[in-house]
């Protein structure tokens, strides 16, 4: 008597797959043309690889052989108390600027999204997307005339009396320890916030009118419908986007190396800055490409479980995960 | 199964690749074979601050080849990305026979042992004997490496020059100063510079310095970075350094190698620059700007003093300003206390001979030596290919050239052509340009060289380069925190030292051997 089989579940049934030699004849075409694709991802991707060994050695560039040094460059870098607070550093301005990326983004989006006239909607995208495709040199540049002493900044806040003459003349504004982080952030907003609001346009241009409509039949206001209609509808990408970018967190580079300066080191050195001055420009001696490489080691790891974490947050929160 | 199987594959095949990238690196020579006549067929070069390709580049190796029969190939990567692509090429083993490398990497690779030791080649050069190069450029070459000290490694391409304050003779002049003669003149000076804006004197336009700067902010003084971020630490600000040297350095009344920073004469110093900030004689972005960002300002007038490269700079510095202001003029200060507030003559640029070159000794004989002959090969050098960089005006009665005048360059007609390879201005023998150098180049570098003192190479040590960026970066802190923090200048050299305590322990234990 055979065993009834219960509705909806397939685990049972093996399906055997044609031996690799059909499948090839079958699918030839398709690995073909999949090839190139494998190809330049080995080469490009997983066989430069093989540099995460320079970890272990003292490599300089300088025709010899490297020299191994197990765990050294690990326990250097670990016991300088430079890397821990420029880690520090990274982790505040990092987890901070992507939470206000995600959430100026996401409200500029929806302001946007509120805009009735078609042509006053482009035009405010494109004035806000238009900072983007600055190099960060010239918006650094830019600010810096800015936030200069003597510039527009204090000259404002001298003509409401908020700093006197002194002030005007000498304070530049990206050398203040107390206010550099605020600045980097306004800049970071200023600069980006156009491009991260256009994937959540796209997104809540995704939603159905139909949710709206039954909102209003049912008596809901417009901050009613934003916060119970568009905010879960655009939910899954805000998490996607949040999730991609937390996994570049520890990559912060260019921004924070064309606004910060000697007096801000404390508050505004991140792993990037670090490396480059330590790891790979040293003023005086051979960079150590091994030493570079640990750190690079030592960014990847903490990115991988900052987005495990963030991919179990999900899964316990949501009941599922993107990884 | 077969997963496993694909894992184990996929590991051996990392395994081997990594074990083949490392076990690729051995050393080998760059093939070249002599002519009959005992001179390398080709001599490759990598070099920054040459000629470009679209100056003449390829007549210059054509007209070394007529001159030496060597072919002549150079390399000339991006200024910006030079000491990576060097490490590249030396990584990846394939060095240029000849490299130029300034004098932070130059004792650095010394250090490491990659470069050919020319110390008995240049002590039994024709070209010494001969007496006419001056030999405290090559002497200041001499550093340790691996195998042997005090040796040298790298032969200077020019000298390495240094920089000199320079400052507003107008402005000078409309507010009644003499040149400076001690440092309380010249402070005052800056003060004085501080209030041109409501000077009522008129230029030579007839413009006063009050209408030609309304609404403008000027700097009595200008500079990049309160203290230097490489060696000599101390090379801007001259007139408030003084003798104070914030590296570490060996002092002959102690008897040891001593970290300068905590010196008495430091602590001097730095009480002049903080006293000179807080009254707003320095420009409040020097912390912040960048050397261009410095020029910039210089060059558009508003600045009274700023210290500069001498030589070729000046020319530039003063033509710039004239655009902007036909009035302007600058001057380079003399020291007001030669003993103590010498200009620095940093160690020169030096071109270096690697290991991986095959026949060394002739590299070093036609290509170095040749380069500062006091003949073709150094007039080949400076001032590039004749009928392509300059025009020959005068030839005595052999046919020796007497006297030329420089040519519009390739890439610009409206500039003349400068240098091929070296300064002609800058040359370390005795030989005579035949083109006739600016005025203001002359009097720049007749200044700097009255005042100037030649400094040692940075001592170099892998322990003492791994423990110094750390130092450097306190160091930077130090002056921010007496400028911006407003911290007094003991607290902030008490924060300086324990910040550095472990690496100074560490630097100063290798430099005085078990005394520390």
């Amino acid at each position: 008597m055979s065993q009834p089989v219960q509705k909806g579940n397939y685990d049972h049934i093996i399906v055997k797959k044609p031996p690799i030699g059909d499948r090839i004849k079958r699918y030839g075409w398709f690995y073909l043309m999949f090839a190139p694709v494998v190809i330049v991802l080995f080469i490009f991707y997983y066989a430069p690889m093989y540099g995460i060994s320079f970890a272990f050695y003292n490599y300089k560039p300088n025709g010899k052989e490297p020299e191994f040094v197990g765990l050294a460059n690990f326990q250097k870098l670990f016991t300088d108390p430079t890397f821990w607070s420029s880690f520090k550093n990274t982790l505040i301005i990092s987890t901070v600027n992507l939470i206000l990326a995600t959430v100026t983004s996401v409200v500029v989006a929806l302001l946007l999204n509120e805009v009735q006239k078609a042509i006053v909607k482009k035009v405010m995208n494109t004035v806000l997307y238009l900072p983007h495709f600055l190099s960060w040199v010239v918006v650094a540049s830019i600010f810096m005339l800015l936030l200069q002493p003597n510039g527009l900044l204090s000259n404002i806040l001298y003509s409401l009396h908020v700093i006197d003459a002194d002030a005007l003349a000498q304070t530049d504004w990206l050398t203040q320890k107390k206010w550099w982080r605020f600045f980097f952030y306004v800049i970071n907003r200023w600069k980006e916030i156009g491009w991260g609001t256009v994937i959540y346009i796209a997104a809540l241009s995704g939603i159905s009118l139909d949710y709206y409509e039954a909102a209003e039949i049912d008596g809901a206001n417009r901050w009613q419908q934003t916060l119970n209609i568009t905010l879960p509808s655009i939910s899954n990408t805000i998490l996607v986007v949040f999730i991609l970018n937390l996994a570049r967190v520890m990559n912060i580079f260019e921004s924070v190396f064309v606004l910060y300066n000697s007096a801000v080191y404390s508050v505004a050195d991140v792993i990037g800055t670090y490396t480059y001055r330590v790891g790979l420009k040293p003023t005086v001696g051979l960079p150590n490409y091994g030493y570079s490489t640990t750190i690079g080691i030592f960014k990847s790891i903490v990115s991988l479980i900052l987005v495990m974490v963030t991919d179990e947050i999900s899964k316990r929160v949501r009941g599922y995960g993107l990884v | 199964m077969k997963k496993n199987i694909l894992t184990k594959a996929a590991t051996v095949a990392v395994a081997l690749l990594i074990v083949s990238g490392l076990s690729a690196c051995g050393s080998s020579k760059n093939h070249v074979a002599l002519t009959e006549d005992g001179k390398p067929e080709s001599i490759s070069v990598m070099a920054t601050t040459i000629l470009t390709e679209n100056n003449g580049h390829a007549e210059f190796c054509a007209e070394y080849e007529r001159l030496t029969g060597i072919k002549l190939s150079i390399e000339k990567p991006e200024h910006n990305q030079y000491y990576e692509k060097v490490g590249i090429t030396f990584a990846a083993e394939e060095p240029a026979d000849v490299i130029e490398l300034g004098s932070t990497y130059y004792p650095s690779y010394a250090a490491e042992g990659v470069l050919w030791d020319m110390t008995d080649a240049w002590e039994s050069s024709d070209l010494k004997a001969s007496g006419i190069v001056n030999e405290k450029y090559v002497e200041g070459m001499r550093c340790d490496s691996e195998y042997a000290e005090d040796r040298i490694y790298g032969f200077p391409n020019q000298r390495g020059n240094g920089t000199v304050t320079y400052a507003r003779k107008d402005w000078m002049d409309a507010l009644g100063i003499d040149t400076p003669t001690s440092y309380e003149e010249f402070v005052d000076m800056l003060r004085a510079f501080k209030t041109i804006g409501d000077c009522d004197v008129v230029d030579s336009n007839g413009v006063s310095f009050k209408d030609k700067y309304k609404g403008q902010t000027v700097y009595p003084l200008t500079v990049s970075g309160l203290i230097s971020t490489e060696s000599p630490y101390e090379i801007y600000l001259r007139e408030f350094y003084q003798d104070a040297r914030p590296d570490f350095h060996y002092d002959e009344d102690q008897g040891k190698y001593v970290d300068g920073v905590l010196e008495p004469e430091m602590e001097a110093a730095l009480v002049r620059i903080k006293d000179a900030w807080d009254e707003g004689l320095i420009d409040p972005q020097a912390v912040s700007n960048k050397t261009s960002t410095c020029r910039d300002k210089f060059q558009s007038g508003i600045v009274g003093c700023f210290n500069y490269w001498a030589g070729t700079w000046n020319r530039t510095l003063d033509k710039n300003l004239k655009q902007k202001d036909p009035t302007a003029e600058m001057i380079p200060l003399p020291s007001f206390d030669p003993e103590k507030e010498y200009y620095i003559e940093r160690p020169a640029v030096a071109y270096v001979i690697t290991n991986f070159c095959e026949h060394p000794e002739e590299v070093f004989e036609n290509f170095i030596l040749y380069s500062h002959d006091d003949g073709e090969g150094e007039l080949l050098f400076t001032r590039g290919v004749e009928g392509v960089h300059y025009e020959v005006t005068e030839r005595d009665a052999d046919g020796n050239i007497v006297s030329a005048v420089a040519l519009p360059t390739m890439a610009d007609a409206n500039t003349d052509f400068e240098k091929s390879f070296y300064d002609a201005a800058l040359t370390i023998t005795t030989y005579k340009d035949p083109i006739e150098v600016d005025e203001r180049i002359v009097n720049s570098l007749a200044v700097f060289d009255e005042y100037s003192i030649l400094y040692d190479m940075p001592i170099m040590d892998s322990t003492v380069a791994e423990q110094l960026p750390d130092v450097e970066t306190a160091k930077q802190q130090l002056l921010t925190n007496i400028v911006i923090e407003k911290m007094s200048v003991e607290e902030a050299l008490q924060t300086y030292s324990d910040a550095t305590e472990k690496q100074r322990e560490i630097i100063l234990g290798v430099l005085n051997g078990s005394d520390e």
